[in-house]
């Protein structure tokens, strides 16, 4: 199985970086995707608020949430999030909020 | 941080994962349930898959199975083979011959009459046929760069899609695809976005427009009757990435241009062309056509999408059985119109960096859309580079054919992407330049593995950057 080891902590990843499991999400897991994946050293409170909307709504819906309702629920302009999350809402924000990966073109 | 790498039985031993077939069952959704989407059920497929083969098989592809010599040409043009040029099971003519050794066991005479002498071969149950999907759709991102250097003019690109699509008709197919067709049949779009979320997105657009150009005249029409252009789009815009779609009103907007985009059959994708589901492939198609006769547009323009455009221009009219009565274009040839006759006007020096083109397989090699987008780039961009090879030539972003959302043949698809990643890199360029939101991901794969120090953008952003905006525009 891929995994990502990093500061003594091993998580499981698909090969995409994904995670396996994604009920096994945590803050700490967040981080360390976010430096494996993203390469962001440390999560600001403006990459919390989009992250821990993912999540949410995730965990409501089972589904991620589209990008205009990541601005909706942070007030962030769209091209906020792609400063926030160099590869973007799917494959940058949604996976440090530990879903699996959004079906389709992406 | 470690990676698996595939072997070269990694990605042919992959597993059926049936799990989403059984929460659609359990579910009971519309499209399992009605039979539109065919599910897996364990049991004698062998003899089914084989029924399948001797009822479809038509002139063109008995052509493809018959005219190969066995030359190796094609094995040269494959970046899978390129890059792992110690296994044979990487040529495109191994990968064909995997169906081709069936059909002349149970369709063609020679098998019958001499099945060894002609390397007769069958499937006998499910492992052979799994097998026989992580080849087809594991192996290969049907690029067709194979076919196009093939002297006996084989079109193993085809040969894949056929057996591919007798696959789907047994549920043996990746999770991805599966998932993204149930999508595609239950909502009319890949992504399963709901009405209100697209109106929505199209609304937030034109304000973000509005107030980038400073005036209420910016609009994004929809569903407006007897516009010049019907505008349809790639799901992943409304979903995840909306600045196309405000790149395309504002140039839309200085350039007069009459436009809509309908309610319903807005989707111009289609996972038909790559699961080899005609049904799938008419219905999505017929969606678009039928919308641009509803709304009595004089034409369909497509958004910069790779297999989008090959469907909705190409192979739809086919599969849907559709009298094709209004121009189809994509919107590159749109923007050429526009600059060749002056109805926008551009600043190269805005795109002052080094940009280079990467042709899209579905674009290029099967759309024979080639010299458009060079002719738009040579008026947008100060410094534009060619890559090489490039035109019909160029290599797969690795990411055709699907293989974006199977996640399991990704450690394969990485590895052969080091030939795309040398292309890339000779470049020199700062810009990597596409026209298909497949490409700009399988590229953006690319870039991040083999970290090269450059960027993808769409043909439509580099002309929104560089497009002077007149002061009677923005009254």
């Amino acid at each position: 199985m891929p995994h990502i080891e990093i500061e003594g902590l091993r998580i499981e990843v698909n090969e995409e970086g994904f995670l396996v499991h994604p009920d096994e999400w945590t803050e700490e897991t967040a981080r360390l995707l976010a430096k494996a994946e993203e390469n962001l050293d440390e999560l600001t409170a403006e990459h919390w608020a989009v992250v821990n909307f993912i999540r949410g709504y995730y965990l409501e819906k089972n589904l991620a949430p589209m990008v205009r309702k990541m601005c909706q629920a942070t007030g962030f302009p769209l091209m906020k999030i792609y400063d926030l999350f160099p590869s973007g809402p799917a494959k940058g924000a949604c996976k440090v909020a530990g879903l699996p990966k959004p079906d389709g073109c992406v | 941080m470690k990676r698996r790498k595939a072997g070269p039985s990694g990605v042919v031993e992959a597993p059926l994962d049936v799990r989403t077939q059984a929460l659609a069952k359990e579910e009971e959704r519309p499209s399992v349930k009605d039979g539109r989407l065919r599910t897996y059920e364990p049991g004698d497929n062998a003899a089914r898959f084989l029924d399948l083969l001797g009822r479809r098989v038509s002139r063109s592809l008995a052509v493809s199975l018959t005219a190969c010599v066995h030359c190796g040409l094609c094995a040269e043009s494959c970046h899978y083979f390129l890059a792992r040029p110690d296994d044979p099971t990487m040529t495109p003519v191994w990968k064909a011959d995997q169906i081709r050794k069936i059909f002349k066991r149970h369709v063609d005479w020679t098998g019958r009459i001499a099945p060894w002498w002609v390397k007769a071969g069958t499937v006998r149950n499910d492992e052979d046929l799994n097998r026989l999907k992580n080849i087809v759709f594991g192996t290969c991102s049907a690029c067709r760069r194979c076919t196009y250097n093939c002297p006996m003019g084989v079109d193993t690109g085809l040969l894949v899609r056929f057996t591919r699509g007798l696959l789907t008709e047994l549920g043996i197919v990746p999770e991805g695809v599966f998932n993204v067709s149930r999508d595609q049949w239950e909502t009319g779009n890949q992504m399963a976005v709901t009405e209100q979320d697209y109106l929505e997105t199209l609304e937030w657009m034109r304000d973000e427009v509005r107030t980038e150009l400073g005036t209420n005249a910016v609009d994004i029409p929809v569903d407006k009757k007897g516009c010049d252009v019907l505008y349809t789009i790639n799901p992943r815009e409304i979903k995840f990435d909306p600045r196309s779609i405000a790149h395309a009103a504002k140039i839309f907007h200085v350039a007069g241009e009459s436009w809509t985009l309908p309610k319903w059959g807005w989707d111009q994708t289609n996972f038909g062309l790559f699961s080899g589901d005609d049904k799938l492939g008419a219905y999505v198609a017929r969606n678009v056509y039928e919308a641009a006769e509803r709304l009595r547009v004089k034409r369909i323009v497509i958004s910069e999408c790779g297999h989008g455009y090959r469907s909705t221009r190409w192979e739809g009219y086919t599969w849907a059985g559709y009298d094709q009565k209004l121009p189809t274009e994509s919107v590159v040839v749109t923007l050429k119109r526009y600059l060749e006759t002056g109805r926008i006007a551009v600043e190269p020096s805005r795109n002052a960096v080094a940009v280079t083109f990467h042709d899209s397989c579905n674009i290029a090699r099967s759309g024979d859309l080639v010299e458009e987008p060079r002719d738009v780039l040579r008026r947008v961009c100060a410094d534009f580079r060619e890559m090489f090879p490039n035109r019909r030539e160029n290599f797969c972003c690795t990411g055709g054919g699907g293989l974006l959302s199977m996640a399991e043949y990704r450690p394969l698809r990485l590895e052969v992407a080091k030939i795309k990643a040398d292309q890339l890199r000779a470049t020199g360029a700062m810009l990597v330049c596409t026209m298909c939101h497949n490409c700009i991901d399988g590229l953006a794969d690319v870039i991040k593995h083999y970290r090269l120090p450059m960027r993808v953008v769409q043909v439509m952003e580099l002309v929104s950057n560089a497009l002077v905006v007149p002061a009677e525009s923005v009254k």
